[in-house]
């Protein structure tokens, strides 16, 4: 089909050897139909460099394991075909999170502590009877909850955002996303003023420039912008009444 | 690794709600300003009827006081909105501009030039606050004088303002849910279209008017 | 030499999938303290890439009333073609509906119930009644009687995952992601543990415990073309296989999904047939209810996959340069259909495929999808062989699924033996206490530790890992695929035979230092190849056809001499496993027909 080599220029560091300085390495690999970036790097790990680090895992999008800067924007790389790029393509590991090694870097601890500090759980005080039938739902609010609930807390929204970047602590998009899932849950039963406490500062949803590169840059398609402004007006509102 | 997550600055004391307070501070001034603006480019206009609509109003505004009133509390509003906006600024501002250079997305940019114009803004509002109080009381032939000769200063001044308050408000819109992003997009271009326009127009009048007071 | 870190807990979970931190959750509540070890965080474990559903008797869609554990239970005993361990399928079917509405206790947003009256893509007319609205909804799924397949929207693993991991972290259990065991720490007796490689710097670490509960998840990878994420590569298998003391179970049971995109072999999910897609050859002929007249489409997976290779044959395939396939229909559902229930297939073709399936035909093929053998364990989950040891979800062999699993008993299977078996682990590690001598850790890890600098010195050979690697994924693919044969089994045996030998003289490319995923592929490689012998050997011997074991030599099931399951055992040292025979447990359903596939339609004619 394609009779195109590609360049990868790839930022090479890892850890464990702290004496040779980050760099970009280069590697060359024929393009073959419908070449993903996942089917590139597996090629040259295996033929080229098996010393190089990245992380994939589902391979269809659904982990939100392999996000990376692909020519600067943060893409999952199994979901991007090298067949929309230009021969010269370069890689570097998402900003924000703890480099582990050359593209690899740590999303799991930062996203599991954004989950510690949003509370990111059903907070009920009701007991599980195993003897009685579920509770009944609107199938409508069902989907409601579902909507921010496919988050796959890749980091593309976070390592986008200008305020993540900037500001250590900002729970970024990914984080107010997170907490509007549970505030549309009825069964979640914490009030207004304990989601105030969570996310009603610069840490949380005011901190927010409003600038969208999350919603730009989610490859899930999350309605980014529209889960923000619902926090944020709730927010507001709680803030406003006491 | 589990950490609670309550920041020491905020459970010591710190009123919860100030970020709240400083975002609607922001929102609220920066509405102000609009407000200010466009009612400003609509009196200024006004010379497009003719150098009498013109001076009556500004006669008008005068002895009832309401310049008096009005410069003043605009330019408090203008403080509180730059020191509310300026928090936002990040200290770091490196970081910002490395951000925004790797990761090459539009509306970060646009976030940059919100910073460079609102600078822009400060100093020649001020200088033309300075001037306008300079030559009190106002009126059509010094207001064309003045126009005549700093055209290009009023030129620049008004395609500032016009592009700080239309991507303020955009901002605004967007951060609150208002409308949905890509529509209000456009209608905010055609806003800015509209009032560049008019402002403009008063220009234009101005310029001639000065040339024939010469 | 102890330059690693030791780590001492009540419970080691190795896998933070759902089912290993179902189990946990089960032993945190019982007062313990537990680990959980992953490859990945665990929301990136492979469960979170279920979509289709759970399985679980509500009777509470129009489809599903009347349904019942009872049916349930049938449903299951037939897919497992009578292979199935019965008391284990009763205990099961009983518990779903509890675990069912537990997660739902927990927060997960399962599809209710809309009462009204809906047609069917068929013409059928039904009516959702008012008095189930809002109850949890059920989709058809493959080999069921009833509609009883519980989801949400098109992400019910993720939101199952993601809903459990949120508890475990309301409980503050620790986890250890990025950390992958490596061999299992045991006295010939007692389990005590694991050594683990820390995927972030290379280092040892040593976990010692009282209950150790393997959590891995299936074997996929080992096969070239699989549904299955990356990293199901089997390790939890055999960690315990290495053990010498610890039996597979039926590992030559493997399920080929039906529906398989070429070529990046990514799951369409049965959903897609179950909402009224179907099948088309070559000609656009739909050609499955030629064969299954009842089931159509719908047939157990197992049926379907030997369908369409027996269509291939007849020269009805679609050909392309990654093979022949068929197509998948699911255009005439129509966009509204397909952008909502079926969004994730339609982003997956799209963005994988470049195809869109509202108005193009799917390319599939039938792929390697489950791994119903396991670590054989009891009823309870206790491990064969070694005391303190615990199997729960695919890594497993409970034996709920015997020779094809039904789709949606799996992650039911997760949850339902994190609850069952957790709870006997807590008991278990309540009632023990932890005794061990330093001699036996500090050998595991050296032991490690010495593999580790034997690849990186290089001192035992220079042979390749990713080609050796390569070798196996298609040996398995080409002799043990969906139609077996004996002189292929065979062919297979000896090939992987010389592989394994090939794999004791790794030698790497690279430097090996840090978090080197060379080495970590060396690690794994000498075991996966002992699993794929375990899978072909125990194929080999077995001369019957059996769910998804379909021998052309030997086409009919053999009751009379194959009612029984394969436990292999791999002694240390040994250049095959040890294959060992018990008996299945029938209580309630004496072996007879499925109703579908090849038997009843031989049986017709
Ligand atoms: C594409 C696809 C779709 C599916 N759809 C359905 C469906 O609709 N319905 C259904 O019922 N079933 C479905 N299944 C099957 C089901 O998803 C799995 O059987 C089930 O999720 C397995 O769960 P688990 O907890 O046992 O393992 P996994 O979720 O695979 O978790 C394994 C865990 O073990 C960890 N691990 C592995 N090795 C090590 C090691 N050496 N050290 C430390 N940690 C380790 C991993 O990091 C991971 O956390 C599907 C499977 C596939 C492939
Ligand atoms: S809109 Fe808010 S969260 Fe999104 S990128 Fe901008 S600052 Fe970050
Ligand atoms: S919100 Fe989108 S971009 Fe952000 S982590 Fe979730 S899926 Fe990724
Ligand atoms: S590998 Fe799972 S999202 Fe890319």
């Amino acid at each position: 089909m394609s009779n195109r080599t590609l360049t990868f220029s790839v930022f090479r560091y890892n850890p464990a050897t702290p004496e040779i300085k980050p760099c970009m390495q280069s590697y060359q690999l024929k393009e073959a139909g419908g070449m993903t970036m996942f089917v590139a790097l597996t090629k040259i790990r295996e033929e080229q460099d098996p010393s190089l680090m990245f992380d994939f895992v589902c391979r269809a999008s659904i982990c939100g394991s392999c996000a990376m800067l692909i020519n600067g924007k943060p893409r999952l790389a199994c979901k991007t075909l090298t067949r929309d790029y230009g021969t010269k393509i370069t890689l570097m590991p998402l900003p924000v999170f703890k480099l582990i090694g050359d593209l690899s870097v740590d999303t799991g601890t930062w996203f599991r502590r954004l989950s510690v500090k949003t509370r990111a759980w059903v907070h009920t005080k009701k007991e599980f009877d195993p003897t009685v039938l579920e509770e009944r739902m609107d199938n409508a609010t069902a989907l409601e909850i579902y909507e921010p609930e496919r988050c796959i807390e890749c980091g593309c929204c976070i390592a986008g955002c200008a305020t993540a970047n900037i500001r250590e602590d900002f729970l970024g998009a990914a984080g107010l996303n997170r907490v509007a899932r549970f505030m549309v849950d009825p069964r979640d039963e914490r009030s207004e003023q304990e989601y105030f406490e969570i996310v009603g500062s610069d840490e949380g949803v005011f901190g927010c420039y409003g600038l969208m590169a999350c919603e730009d840059n989610c490859p899930t398609k999350l309605p980014l912008q529209y889960q923000l402004a619902f926090v944020r007006r709730k927010m507001a509102v709680a803030g406003l009444k006491r | 690794m589990l950490d609670t997550g309550i920041s020491p600055q905020r459970s010591m004391g710190r009123n919860p709600r100030i970020d709240l307070y400083l975002d609607l501070a922001q929102l609220i001034s920066g509405f102000l300003l609009v407000g200010f603006l466009w009612t400003h480019m609509v009196f200024v206009a006004t010379i497009i009827i003719g150098a009498d609509t013109f001076n009556s109003l500004a006669q008008f505004l005068d002895d009832y006081y309401l310049s008096y009133v009005g410069i003043p509390f605009i330019g408090l509003v203008a403080l509180i909105h730059v020191i509310v906006v300026v928090r936002r600024i990040p200290n770091r501002y490196q970081d910002y501009w490395r951000h925004a250079r790797t990761i090459m997305h539009f509306d970060t940019w646009t976030w940059i030039f919100q910073v460079v114009t609102a600078l822009g803004i400060a100093i020649l509002a001020s200088i033309h606050v300075f001037a306008v109080i300079m030559g009190w009381p106002i009126d059509a032939d010094t207001s064309a004088a003045r126009m005549h000769a700093f055209w290009w200063f009023y030129l620049v001044l008004l395609i500032l303002g016009e592009y700080h308050a239309g991507f303020g408000i955009y901002r605004q819109f967007v951060k609150w849910g208002w409308i949905k992003r890509k529509t209000i997009g456009f209608a905010l271009k055609s806003i800015t279209v509209i009032i560049v326009a008019l402002g403009l127009a008063a220009l234009w009048v101005f310029v001639q008017l000065g040339g024939a007071l010469r | 030499m102890s330059n690693y870190q030791t780590h001492i807990t009540d419970v080691l979970i190795i896998g933070a999938g759902l089912a290993g931190e179902r189990a946990a959750i089960e032993a945190s509540s019982h007062g313990l303290d537990s680990i959980i070890l992953s490859l990945v965080p665990p929301r990136r474990s492979h469960s979170t890439a279920a979509q289709g559903g759970m399985q679980a008797s509500l009777a509470n869609c129009a489809m599903g009333k009347g349904d019942s554990t009872d049916i349930h239970f049938a449903d299951t005993v037939k897919g497992s073609d009578w292979g199935c361990e019965q008391d284990v399928a009763r205990l099961f079917c009983e518990t779903v509906p509890i675990a069912v509405r537990q997660m739902a206790y927990w927060g997960v947003p399962w599809s209710r119930v809309v009462a009204g009256k809906k047609t069917l893509p068929n013409g059928q007319e039904i009516e959702d009644t008012k008095d189930k609205e809002g109850l949890i909804t059920g989709r058809n799924f493959g080999g069921t009687a009833k509609w009883r397949t519980c989801y949400t929207a098109d992400g019910t693993g993720h939101t199952m995952q993601y809903t459990i991991d949120s508890i475990v972290i309301s409980l503050g259990i620790t986890v250890h992601d990025r950390m992958e065991a490596i061999s299992l720490i045991h006295d010939g007796e007692k389990c005590l543990g694991a050594v683990a490689r820390c995927l972030r710097t290379g280092k040892l670490n040593v976990y010692i415990a009282k209950a150790t509960v393997i959590a891995t998840g299936g074997y996929g990878r080992l096969y070239d073309a699989s549904t299955n994420a990356i990293i199901c590569e089997g390790t939890g298998m055999a960690l315990a296989l290495d053990t010498g003391q610890v039996p597979l179970g039926n590992m030559e049971a493997v399920q080929f999904h039906p529906t398989g995109m070429v070529p990046v072999w990514i799951l369409i999910t049965e959903g897609a047939r179950g909402d009224g897609g179907y099948l088309l050859d070559k000609n656009q002929h739909r050609f499955m209810p030629d064969y299954e007249p009842v089931k159509k489409d719908l047939a157990s997976r197992d049926v379907v996959s030997r369908r369409m290779i027996e269509h291939f044959r007849k020269g009805f395939g679609v050909d392309s340069p990654y093979g022949p396939h068929m197509w998948l229909d699911i255009r005439h559902l129509g966009a509204k259909h397909i952008d909502t229930n079926l969004r994730e297939i339609a982003n997956i073709c799209r963005n994988f495929a470049g195809i869109d399936p509202i108005k193009d035909l799917i390319p599939v093929r039938p792929t390697q999808h489950y791994s119903m053998g396991g670590v054989r364990i009891n009823s309870e989950g206790f491990a064969y062989g070694l005391k303190g040891l615990f199997a729960v979800g695919e890594a497993s062999c409970w034996d709920l699924h015997g020779f094809n699993r039904l789709g949606g008993n799996s992650l039911a299977e997760t949850v339902v033996m994190g609850m069952i078996v957790g709870k006997k682990i807590a008991e278990y590690a309540l009632g023990a206490t932890l005794e061990y001598t330093s001699d036996v850790v500090e050998d595991a890890a050296k032991q490690q530790q010495e593999r580790i600098d034997g690849l990186i010195s290089g001192r035992h050979g220079r042979e390749d890992v990713f080609q050796v690697r390569r070798e196996m994924e298609e040996t398995l693919m080409d002799y043990v695929g969906i139609f077996r044969t004996g002189p292929a089994l065979q062919t297979a045996v000896d090939k992987l035979q010389v592989l394994h030998e090939r794999a004791q003289h790794l030698g790497l490319r690279s430097s090996g230092v840090g978090a080197n995923p060379e080495v970590t592929a060396a690690l794994r490689l000498p075991g996966m190849i002992r699993l794929a012998l375990c899978i072909s050997y125990g194929a080999l011997q077995r001369t019957e056809s059996r769910g998804s074991h379909a021998r052309e030599d030997f086409p009919k099931r053999d009751d009379a001499n194959w009612l029984k399951r394969t436990l292999a055992y791999w002694p240390e040292g040994a250049v095959l496993p040890e294959l060992k025979y018990e008996p299945v447990t029938i209580t309630e359903l004496p072996p007879g027909d499925r109703g579908y596939g090849e038997s009843s339609a031989s049986s017709k004619k």
